[in-house]
């Protein structure tokens, strides 16, 4: 067991200190900030800026009936916001408000020339055109320095619409709670046969597409580094001093338990980053805010631990039984295979979690340890099968850990021509 | 006392019979020679002996006990095939494959930084070990193979791509060793290496061993019936020689083993008829002579 710790801790300290490791352990934090910023900066810049606009039209009635949608269309977007978080954006609250509109029932062409030229010099923000002509050809000009602002627009568009609406209602001689009535709109609130609420459903799910990415990148990647180091330890003859004080078995067990633990390392500086950026303000204004529920922050490393400890097995034998990097090539692609299987399987498991597919391919050992994941982030499957799914894995990897042991002490001690398949049977066998 | 003992130990590799029924013991404190040409089953049989590999058949007792993994720490490797952790710097690498043999980090620390003063290369404690140059990763993997002060030192080709001064070095350490009572196996094909350091030998061919036992009573078995000859002009006189049995043409001079009841004098007296003799020395034989002689026998 001493030699097993050994082993394992020169290649987790060897590892962690190389450049490439401490550029890829920077990177995903890096990017996630430049993405939260990058997003909460637009977000800050297209909705919570104080703006200015102006409507003008042909009577004082249906400006002031715009002005008033246009202001609480906005109100109503920052309380989804907040509502859809599940705690007040106190920030929200804080801020000044957004949209500062004024009326205006000068429709002469001259004014419209002059409050083209009040937007350019950035006195003004937007100009709402909405004239009695405008409105009857059901085409109202929306002068604005950012014209291809979809969402601004968009919501203007909502605004201007309901407002009509309203004014169409009142004249049929509806009161205002009436009308008030009439156009209420409802939301979706999805949920879970658990009764939980589902945060954000779009957040969680490019999320989850984030996470899996992340989980099948690393099995690859350090499954792939785990048959490179034994193959780099058999070309450099390291593997004839080793044997001299360490048994197969223990190197092989070193050698996956440090790669991993660099893994689980870098997993978890990436969570705590994770956990720090969604966790800012700036996070909550994006959109993102605890949009990595705690389920999944917790089977993300149970579900790679899996994962890893199955494939690095069979990437550790695929080292042993070749002689280069060349050979290994078309070897990998082998172990890959499953792996990139299951990436093929990733959307239709997104979009039916409990498909008879999505439960098969959580239950087969080489698919699960991904689909698995993937089924616990979107929701929570039941427990048994969460439960059976790490039985197999567990007991799949203790067969490959046999079979594959067996293949590793034989291979790195053959130099010289790659193993046929009769061959390598042989070498199960040997005692 | 024996420090290894082997009965009959044997390894097939499929149908290749690498080491076949082969028995030998070396005494403590003494040096070993194991010999053999290439492909002759030395390193198969160095590799049961610490355990990397478990004799189909036949046993392997390790200081007075059968073999047991315990016993490693005891023991210090110089594989054929060397290799080092490329990135890793000497210091650490060496402190690893020191606590690996059972130091403490401390000691290992300690042990290495003495050998490399010893070996001269501490100015290189602190480079990677693709800095080095060929010569001096071969001071660091000797150093990893004995800073554990192993009593029991296997070295495979310990001298293979050395150059004279550090091949001296080595033999200079390698001697201290024996006379501080530490036990040492040499395996080479090179005999004339070994041949001034062993005190007993087994030579093996073919996974068989066919000469064992200590060095003197070997060459005195062989007599003195090999004659050293430098001399100018041709060497037709070997050639359909009666008195040659075989020999050995070096290009300075030339190993002759005289054939049965040959007397070295008439040998003289052929050869100065022929060409101009500068030395004529009538010596034991080599133990490449004796090698060939006794595999030459034993494939006829």
């Amino acid at each position: 067991m001493h030699n097993v710790f050994l082993i394992a801790r020169r290649e987790y300290r060897e590892r962690v200190r190389t450049k490439a490791f401490m550029i890829i352990t920077l990177l995903v934090p890096l990017a996630l900030a430049g993405f939260i910023f990058v997003v909460g900066f637009i977000v800050n810049l297209t909705s919570h800026g104080t703006k200015h606009l102006i409507v003008v039209a042909s009577s004082q009635r249906t400006a002031e009936t715009i002005r008033a949608h246009l202001a609480r269309g906005l109100d109503r977007q920052n309380r989804q916001i907040t509502e859809g978080r599940q705690q007040p954006l106190k920030q929200a609250a804080d801020r000044p408000s957004e949209l500062n509109v004024d009326s205006d029932v000068n429709t002469s062409p001259e004014e419209r020339r002059s409050l083209t030229q009040k937007v350019r010099d950035k006195q003004l923000d937007g100009v709402v055109w909405a004239t009695d002509e405008a409105l009857a050809s059901a085409k109202i000009p929306f002068i604005t320095r950012d014209a291809s602002s979809f969402i601004q627009n968009a919501k203007i568009e909502e605004s201007v619409g309901q407002a009509l609406h309203r004014e169409a209602l009142r004249s049929k001689g509806l009161s205002d709670q009436e009308i008030d009535i009439a156009m209420k709109r409802v939301e979706l609130d999805p949920q879970d046969v658990n009764g939980n609420g589902v945060a954000n459903p779009q957040v969680t799910f490019i999320i989850t597409v984030v996470m899996v990415f992340l989980l099948y990148m690393s099995l690859i990647m350090y499954g792939v580094n785990v048959m490179r180091a034994v193959l780099e330890e058999k070309m450099s003859r390291i593997m004839e001093v080793m044997l001299s004080v360490a048994q197969a078995k223990e190197m092989m067990a070193g050698k996956i338990l440090g790669v991993g633990a660099v893994g689980l390392t870098q997993f978890a500086i990436w969570i705590a980053a994770a956990a720090v950026l969604t966790g800012l303000p700036i996070a909550a204004a994006a959109g993102l805010k605890g949009a990595i529920s705690i389920k999944a922050m917790v089977a993300f490393p149970v579900f790679y631990l899996l994962g890893y400890t199955l494939y690095s097995t069979l990437f550790a034998a695929m080292g042993a039984m070749v002689n280069s990097e060349q050979e290994a090539q078309p070897m990998q692609i082998i172990v890959m295979l499953p792996l990139v299987l299951t990436s093929s399987l990733m959307f239709a498991v997104m979009e039916s979690p409990n498909s008879p597919l999505a439960l098969w391919a959580s239950m087969f050992p080489l698919t699960s340890p991904v689909v698995m994941f993937m089924r616990i982030a979107l929701q929570t499957p039941q427990w048994w099968q969460i439960a059976l799914s790490v039985g197999v894995c567990i007991a799949t990897i203790y067969g490959m850990i046999l079979l594959c042991g067996r293949i590793y002490r034989v291979g790195i001690l053959m130099y010289g021509k790659k193993p046929t398949l009769p061959e390598i049977m042989k070498w199960i066998r040997y005692a | 006392m024996y420090t290894i003992e082997l009965d009959k130990a044997r390894k097939a590799y499929g149908d290749f019979v690498a080491v076949n029924d082969l028995s030998f013991s070396i005494e403590k404190g003494s040096v070993f020679g194991l010999l053999g040409p290439n492909g002759a089953g030395k390193t198969s049989t160095i590799r049961m002996m610490i355990g990397i590999t478990a004799p189909d058949s036949g046993q392997i007792r390790t200081f007075g006990e059968p073999f047991n993994r315990k016993h490693l720490h005891r023991v210090g490797y110089l594989p054929e095939e060397r290799g080092l952790y490329k990135k890793m710097r000497v210091l650490d690498h060496l402190i690893f494959l020191g606590e690996l043999h059972g130091l403490s980090a401390a000691m290992a620390r300690q042990k290495a930084i003495e050998w490399c003063t010893k070996l001269e290369i501490t100015e290189k404690l602190q480079s990677k070990v693709e800095e080095l140059s060929k010569g001096m990763q071969q001071k660091i993997q000797f150093i990893a193979a004995v800073m554990h002060d192993p009593e029991f030192v296997i070295m495979d080709e310990p001298f293979f791509g050395l150059d004279p001064v550090n091949a001296t070095l080595l033999k200079d350490v390698l001697l201290e060793l024996k006379k501080q009572g530490k036990t040492i196996l040499f395996s080479t094909h090179r005999m004339d290496q070994v041949e001034k350091l062993c005190d007993a030998i087994c030579l093996i061919n073919r996974g068989t061993a066919v000469l064992q036992g200590v060095l003197k009573t070997i060459k005195g078995q062989h007599g003195k019936n090999t004659v050293q000859i430098e001399y100018e002009g041709d060497g037709v006189f070997l050639e359909n020689n009666p008195l040659v049995g075989s020999f050995n043409n070096y290009g300075n001079y030339v190993e002759v083993r005289l054939a049965p009841g040959a007397d070295a004098q008439q040998l003289l007296r052929t050869v100065m008829e022929r060409s101009r003799v500068n030395r004529f020395e009538l010596m034991e034989p080599s133990l490449e002579e004796i090698f060939i002689e006794v595999v030459g026998k034993d494939n006829a």
